[in-house]
């Protein structure tokens, strides 16, 4: 199935950020340099929807012993942490133009760089453990208690007066013109997709890994 | 509980280590820090509290470093759990004691070089409410990143409670400002007040949790 997710995916992707950097017009106060945020807006988005699907797959490990939800937050944190740092890289990019620096403390930018430090924190910690059912479970405390982080990155905007501009879509409407929307929200349906079919993908070569020993595997092999 | 705070602090009295040599590593790093940097006594007067705030942050580390290690490793985290049947009363007695012996004196330690660099008089309990609070926040917070780690290394420990510990830091910040404009003291210490009990409640079961599956 991944296959088929990962070309509508690319597909929308691309119709998305073709749409964005070479359609759509250009800001009146930040010229060109706003259409990173056909990138930058879903690649923060995700980061912060990855975390919410492992700890509610944590919460699934440690309430119900659910296997493989500790598999779905193994497979699905390197692409968290990929994504997030994207956000953060394209930011950065974006930082120059619109703020005149590569970087910020910034509550904003600040607890996104937690948030990317919390991916690879899950990394290691799993892979310092050579008993990996321990791992597992140390991994999903270790998700469950990083929660706090995520409220506090969507509200630091509102929390403090910072850099970051606070959010454009809401529930309530959207304050970005329809005609810069409408790629940007076809380029996150498409990243939405690319990541699912990613992750798809990294879950299942990282099941195949984990129950290599299994009968099951041998004989799907 | 009244045992496992007697054997706790016990313990920790005879480790002169695990409780001197932080204060000391704060005393050291707080002497230290204004002397490594060429600065006027007016400059340091504006960010010593920030100083203070990161040697806090980096003492509450060092502090915790072993606090499940030792106990874990001479098997006596599994012979309290087999006596206890659970580990809630061992963690938060742990906490306490450690919060006592080593997060008080810190916290005074730290609010009295503040005063000795420039810092209102009057502010004194005002600077040291805010760093009991902050240590209670932050022995928590490491002692579940010890926890996980257990005898894996404190970097490990870093890595996985640091990251937890930054909104922690963020609230200081704000802290601070409040006493240095002498505005909003009241509200962020009830804010504060009300996250330490909702940690010094919830962090025990947590950590629990991770040694339980240490000892399983």
């Amino acid at each position: 199935m991944y296959p088929y997710l990962l070309f509508i995916g690319i597909t929308t992707l691309m119709i998305g950020w073709i749409w964005g950097v070479l359609y759509a017009p250009e800001d009146f106060q930040q010229g060109n340099s706003y259409r990173i945020i056909f990138l930058h807006v879903p690649a923060s988005i995700f980061a912060q929807t990855i975390y919410y699907f492992m700890s509610i797959c944590a919460l699934m490990h440690i309430v119900w012993r659910v296997k493989l939800a500790a598999y779905l937050i193994k497979s699905a944190a390197p692409i968290g942490a990929m994504i997030t740092f994207i956000a953060l890289f394209s930011g950065s990019i974006w930082g120059i133009p619109t703020w005149g620096t590569w970087w910020q403390w910034d509550a904003r930018i600040t607890s996104t760089l937690i948030l990317f430090i919390m991916y690879l924190g899950i990394l290691t910690l799993h892979g310092s453990f050579s008993n990996l059912e321990k791992a597992d479970r140390l991994m999903s405390i270790l998700v469950i208690v990083g929660v706090v982080n995520l409220p506090i990155i969507k509200k630091s905007v509102d929390w403090w007066s910072t850099l970051h501009q606070p959010a454009s879509i809401s529930t309530s409407g959207s304050s970005i013109d329809p005609s810069m929307l409408m790629p940007l929200l076809i380029s996150i349906v498409g990243l939405g997709f690319t990541l699912i079919s990613l992750g798809i993908l990294s879950s299942r070569l990282y099941i195949l890994n984990r129950e290599k020993n299994k009968k099951w595997v041998l004989e799907h092999v | 509980m009244l045992r496992l705070i007697r054997t706790e602090s016990f313990k920790l009295s005879r480790k002169l280590k695990s409780w001197l040599g932080p204060q000391l590593i704060l005393v050291l790093v707080l002497i230290a820090f204004p002397l490594s940097i060429d600065i006027s006594q007016y400059d340091l007067d504006k960010f010593y509290f920030s100083i203070i705030v990161i040697s806090l942050m980096m003492t509450a580390f060092i502090s915790t470093e072993g606090m499940f290690e030792e106990d874990f490793e001479d098997g006596s985290l599994e012979q309290e759990f087999l006596l206890e049947q659970d580990f809630y009363k061992i963690v938060l007695s742990k906490m306490l004691i450690y919060v006592f012996f080593i997060g008080i004196p810190i916290a005074l330690i730290g609010s009295l070089f503040l005063i000795t660099n420039g810092a209102d008089f009057d502010d004194l309990p005002k600077v040291f409410s805010i760093l009991c609070l902050s240590n209670i926040l932050l022995f928590n917070l490491f002692s579940f990143g010890n926890a996980l780690s257990i005898d894996k290394g404190a970097m490990l420990g870093v890595l996985t409670s640091l990251p937890l510990a930054l909104p922690v830091i963020i609230l200081l910040g704000r802290a601070v400002r409040t006493i240095q404009y002498g505005e909003g003291f009241f509200s962020i210490i009830i804010l504060m007040s009300g996250i330490s009990l909702i940690v010094l409640a919830i962090m025990p079961i947590v950590i629990s949790a991770a040694l339980k599956t240490h000892i399983d």
